[in-house]
């Protein structure tokens, strides 16, 4: 099985938003992929983007230039 | 108290196995068999007892329903996790709800019973599992496309609390008073004792709450992410309902099984379900989903039940549901059961509604 890491998650308002952060990141080369929110996080069932805590920056950026507005930022082991 | 039941997939298994264990527990005592939680048909017979709909035979105040929304009520209360919001798109949720039990109805089964029915062998549900699968897919590809119903905003505590308050109103009236109806014979007649079925319920609805359990999300998150985790949970209620059903006697495999309340018009079976994914995914979640998070808080999810009791109201004052097959008790005749033609048409208006709310609401960008 796959060792569990600290990991950034950023959960968003909407599953659409979700999906742009995706297809934003995908067309950007944007490091991360698409998780289930983790359950320490939220009850919610949404989808969350995940990456490593070193790529925060970058992420925040894409985030920033695409418009893509984040529910909130939370490292924990994914 | 440790309640992190999501962290590996070996417990989320294990609240699919509870949820099962809880099934198979009710169907013993008496609910109609592979019915046994079925959310729809139990949606259904409480909005008869209610009086919104005059099919005697489907009529009950189940406990099961209450239980769960007071069940992932008491436990999102009690581990700090209610949260009262509102405010995504109530209307078209509403209209989803109705999608979603006219779909169930003209199928005969929510994806829950969707699952106990495969699990008894019932081939027609392994047919309909085809069209969940395809309707999952295309709520999923408008996913992809941009879908959303608007970001939904904490709202007055008191507005969460109010669905689960009508449950307890539904209870008092079921336990105390002689207004609600109640079926003399057939499926609405056919239930295990109050007690157990709330205890059920209770179960089912914090277990649920827990494990996020969404037959809808299963897939969808298979589909989007490869991810496996809500379809353990799925999986682990499977395996303790067969194992259930085959030492109950109860496995039959084929398609014509008469007492199961199932038809075998495949294409209408597939059509339902489809109709189901298809809506289960833009609401966010399966009916059995619905009722936890109204349970949690949420108003748009109430109002989705509020579209389920409505059209499970509208299925049987105009006909839509469909017959189950039966046998002919003087001749002994198998009597072959199916959709109904105003059903037929109903399925069809369904999904042409959940391509037009799938492609006109877009994710509007925060710039």
């Amino acid at each position: 099985m796959r060792k569990k890491e600290l990991k950034l998650v950023v959960t968003f308002h909407t599953t659409a938003d979700a999906m742009a952060m995706e297809k934003t990141c995908k067309e950007k080369n944007a490091p991360g992929r698409l998780i289930p929110v983790p359950r320490a996080i939220s009850a919610g069932c949404g989808l969350a983007w995940c990456a490593a805590l070193e790529e925060r920056e970058a992420i925040l950026s894409v985030m920033g230039e695409a418009g893509i507005e984040s529910e909130a930022l939370h490292e924990c082991m994914v | 108290m440790n309640f992190n039941l999501s962290d590996s997939k070996k417990k989320l298994a294990l609240a699919g196995v509870v949820c099962g264990l809880v099934a198979a527990a009710l169907a013993y005592f008496g609910n109609p068999a592979n019915m046994a939680i079925c959310i729809a048909c139990f949606v259904r017979d409480t909005a008869g007892a209610l009086g919104m709909h005059q099919a005697d035979t489907v009529q009950y105040a189940r406990p099961e329903i209450i239980g769960i929304v007071l069940g992932a009520f008491a436990i999102s209360a009690a581990t700090k996790e209610y949260r009262s919001t509102a405010g995504s798109s109530p209307m078209i949720r509403f209209v989803l709800g109705m999608v979603i039990m006219i779909g169930s109805l003209v199928f005969l089964g929510c994806p829950l019973r969707m699952v106990i029915r495969m699990s008894a062998g019932d081939l027609n549900a392994w047919v309909a599992l085809i069209g969940f699968i395809l309707g999952v897919a295309t709520g999923a590809f408008a996913l992809k496309k941009g879908f959303s119903l608007g970001r939904a905003h904490e709202t007055q505590k008191s507005s969460g609390v109010v669905l689960p308050a009508i449950m307890v109103g539904i209870l008092l009236l079921a336990l105390c008073t002689t207004l609600l109806k109640s079926s003399e014979a057939g499926p609405g007649s056919m239930h295990a004792p109050i007690i157990i079925s709330l205890i059920g319920g209770l179960i089912f609805g914090a277990f649920a709450q827990k494990s996020r359990m969404c037959f809808a999300g299963s897939i969808r998150d298979v589909i989007l992410m490869k991810n496996f985790d809500l379809l353990t949970v799925i999986v682990g209620l499977f395996v303790v309902m067969l194992i259930y059903n085959i030492a109950t006697g109860n496995f039959v495999l084929g398609f014509d099984t008469p007492g199961i309340i199932a038809h075998s018009e495949h294409l209408w079976n597939i059509l339902g379900m489809y109709a189901v994914g298809f809506a289960a995914v833009l609401a966010g979640g399966c009916p059995l989903r619905q009722l936890v998070l109204a349970g949690q808080g949420s108003s748009d999810s109430a109002v989705t039940v509020l579209g389920l009791f409505f059209g499970a109201a509208l299925c049987h004052n105009l006909g839509l549901a469909s017959s189950g097959t039966a046998l002919n008790a003087e001749t002994g005749d198998v009597v072959a059961g199916a959709a109904t033609p105003a059903g037929k048409v109903a399925v069809i208006i369904c999904i042409i509604v959940c391509f037009i709310i799938a492609f006109t609401n877009k994710r509007e960008s925060a710039k």
